[in-house]
């Protein structure tokens, strides 16, 4: 067999076992390792003699990978950006935040609806996770909207699909991800989130002022507060923004010269602020203890999963894999522009079925080179590429991108694990209540999806600045 | 797609080795969250430092960069045993009694496959940096300060071994809930459906949630 086939073999063994349900960190790691066996094996013409020389080098190349691979300054942002987003909850910032929206902007139609966007938006900016998101802003957010009149599906399809935001928005651990395994510039990819993630938002909260104005008895929008109520409400969530700035600030400064540091030290710096605010709000040991072993458990499901597909990466590699892959995609027909929604669209359908971490890590090692190749190349300069734009930026682009098709699948039938922690934590709401309620997010999402592929200047102005 | 489950417990014998295994990797999972707390701490120091007293801190890069492999890999076997490792659970899902457990038992011995081999070509790689006649025992130093690698390296050997017991004792659980055909195996995490997991999910936030 050629080495492309004994990768094509194996490629398809490991989705087998991924669709048998074994842990994905797993099936990749020995789909790579067994595959690497095999290639060394078949070199040496599949002598029984030489099975043993096969299998040590193997283990031994596979051995490397582990350590050299999770020793690195990028790698370390993922888990303080999952040990913010757990601190937060101890500083009470999510009620300050939802508390403060209200009072600034729910005078719009539907405004409560539009403060929960606002709100959750806000969150994202100390919260990787979309889930926990949800799941926090079901519990505050949901019973006002009820109070005052919403739908309760509206309520839950608005919570649900404001949950999304967080992976956007800096910080964001899965940005982080598809940076490492790219090999691209980690600072400029959490730049890059920042306006599609906000961009978003507003796609959201225009959708909701859109629908409150035509649609008779939506939710009303909230008045009456005076400025000294809402003045009073900003201090307690002025956290929040300053973490987001701390975090850009250490990536980019906006009044020229040199950024303040590292991504590593803006994320520190900014769970350290979190941290210190729990404390004065009264956090325990036994919380912080909460905290650290939910932290450890998420890191390490991540970087397992991380050295997993890099295992497998290694064996790609010989087998040459992403590379034919490369060829075979340049070599269609149809214009590079067909060729990228395609992608994008099994993506969206690959995302009904798996977890968005899991999707990206699997595909990318073979995905992301075809892309490159699309737009002709790591190297190419913008004026000769496919989609007008330099390699590096086509890269930050495309990452944006997945990770927005990831977040839209969180909210699609039939495994929207945002809709199910919505209809988990509100007793007297269905599954299928938050899925009609989240349709007009589902097609806004296609909207700003369509619009960010068509003007890739919302992605990349940011980081372009840099 | 999962992450989070449940595992039972009674007094049997099984229950025991799982419990105490279970403290242990507790254990090796806080030690993972505090090397993640000393990391924030390190770069307050190091920014600090560098900003208030023109002192950076010497070897920072060098301290992450051993700091990493103990969260990387301390909490491996936790997540295994609560289930935290995601997989796609549609076919499991839908599998009940033998044919649940027939499944879990081949998925489960890959991967004590796998981590036997890894554990191997960990510890090779660990073997290579490692010399009792070199000073610090060591044959290869970080870049900045010179600190010696061979301890980052023999993490993940370590870490794995005790994720190839918890795989062994896996192994053992869904074997005797096969032949006993159990509904409510013990020491092996249940597949929690989307619902019950989100139900999960809210219960931890609404503790957090104050």
């Amino acid at each position: 067999m050629e080495p492309i086939d004994i990768g094509l073999a194996v490629s398809a063994g490991m989705l087998v076992l991924v669709v048998l349900g074994m842990r994905v960190a797993f099936a990749a790691g020995l789909a790579g390792m067994i595959g690497l066996i095999w290639i060394f094996w078949a070199k040496k013409g599949y002598a029984p003699d030489d099975f043993g020389w096969a299998l040590t080098v193997a283990v031994k190349t596979a051995g490397q990978v582990p350590h050299s691979k999770v020793s690195s300054q990028a790698l370390s942002l993922i888990p303080t950006f999952i040990l913010i987003g757990y601190l937060a909850y101890y500083a009470g910032l999510t009620k300050a935040l939802f508390e403060a929206a209200k009072r600034w902007i729910a005078w719009v139609p539907g405004g409560l609806a539009v403060s929960t966007v606002f709100a959750t938006a806000g969150f994202a900016a100390v919260s990787g996770a979309s889930v926990a998101t949800s799941a926090v802003f079901a519990r505050i957010a949901i019973p006002e909207m009820l109070a005052i009149g919403y739908d309760k599906r509206f309520a839950a399809g608005v919570v649900a699909a404001a949950g999304t935001l967080a992976s956007l928005i800096p910080p964001s651990a899965i940005l982080v991800i598809y940076a490492i395994i790219v090999e691209q510039d980690v600072g400029k990819l959490l730049l890059a989130g920042f306006l599609p993630g906000l961009f978003s938002a507003v796609v959201y909260a225009l959708l909701i002022v859109g629908m409150a104005m035509t649609i008779k008895g939506f939710g009303p929008p909230v008045t009456g507060f005076t400025w000294r109520e809402r003045f009073e409400s900003l201090p307690p969530a002025l956290p929040i923004v300053f973490v987001v700035l701390t975090i850009i600030l250490f990536v980019y400064n906006p009044f020229g010269g040199d950024a303040w540091g590292t991504p590593t030290e803006g994320g520190a710096i900014g769970a350290f602020v979190v941290f210190l605010i729990a404390l004065y709000r009264g956090m325990r040991w036994s919380q912080l203890k909460d905290a650290l072993l939910e932290t450890a458990k998420l890191s390490v499901m991540i970087f397992t999963i991380i050295w997993g597909v890099l295992v497998y990466v290694r064996f790609l590699g010989f087998a040459n894999l992403p590379s034919a892959f490369s060829d075979w995609i340049t070599s269609l027909t149809a214009s590079p522009m067909m060729i990228l929604v395609c992608i994008l669209l099994a993506y969206a359908v690959l995302g009904m079925f798996m977890d968005a971490i899991g999707m990206l890590l699997l595909t990318l090692p073979v995905v992301y080179p075809a892309v490159m190749a699309l737009n002709g190349g790591e190297a190419v300069a913008a004026a000769d590429s496919a989609f007008g734009m330099s390699g590096p930026m086509c890269a930050i682009w495309f990452g944006i991108l997945v990770v927005k098709m990831a977040e839209f699948c969180l909210i699609t039938p039939p495994i929207g694990l945002n809709c199910f922690v919505v209809a988990g934590v509100c007793d007297d709401i269905s599954v299928q209540d938050v899925f009609k309620g989240v349709t007009p997010f589902f097609i806004a999402d296609a909207i700003t999806i369509a619009l960010l592929v068509t003007f890739p200047m919302i992605v990349l102005w940011l980081p372009s600045q840099v | 797609m999962a992450g989070a489950s449940l595992v039972l417990s009674d007094d049997s014998r099984l229950s025991q080795i799982d419990r105490s295994l279970y403290r242990v990797e507790g254990w090796l999972a806080l030690v993972s969250g505090i090397a993640v707390f000393s990391l924030m701490m390190l770069a307050v120091v190091s920014v600090t430092g560098r900003n208030g007293f023109n002192q950076p801190l010497p070897g920072y890069v060098d301290w992450i960069q051993q700091a990493m492999p103990l969260i990387a890999f301390m909490g491996i076997s936790y997540t295994q045993r609560d289930g935290g490792h995601i997989r796609m659970d549609m076919v499991v899902g839908a599998l009940k009694g033998r044919a649940l457990y027939a499944v879990e038992i081949i998925t489960t011995l890959a991967v004590l496959l796998l981590m036997v081999l890894m554990v191997w070509g960990t510890y090779a790689h660990f073997a290579r940096s490692f010399d009792f006649a070199s000073p610090m025992w060591s044959r290869d130093s970080s870049m900045d300060i010179a600190l010696p690698l061979w301890p980052a390296k023999l993490l993940a050997p370590i870490a794995f071994s005790v994720l190839c017991l918890r795989l062994v004792l896996q192994v053992v659980a869904y074997g005797r809930a096969f032949i006993r055909n159990d509904t409510h195996p013990i020491a092996v995490p249940l597949v929690a459906n989307a619902a019950t997991q989100a139900a999960m999910e809210a219960e931890h936030v609404s503790a957090l949630d104050r």
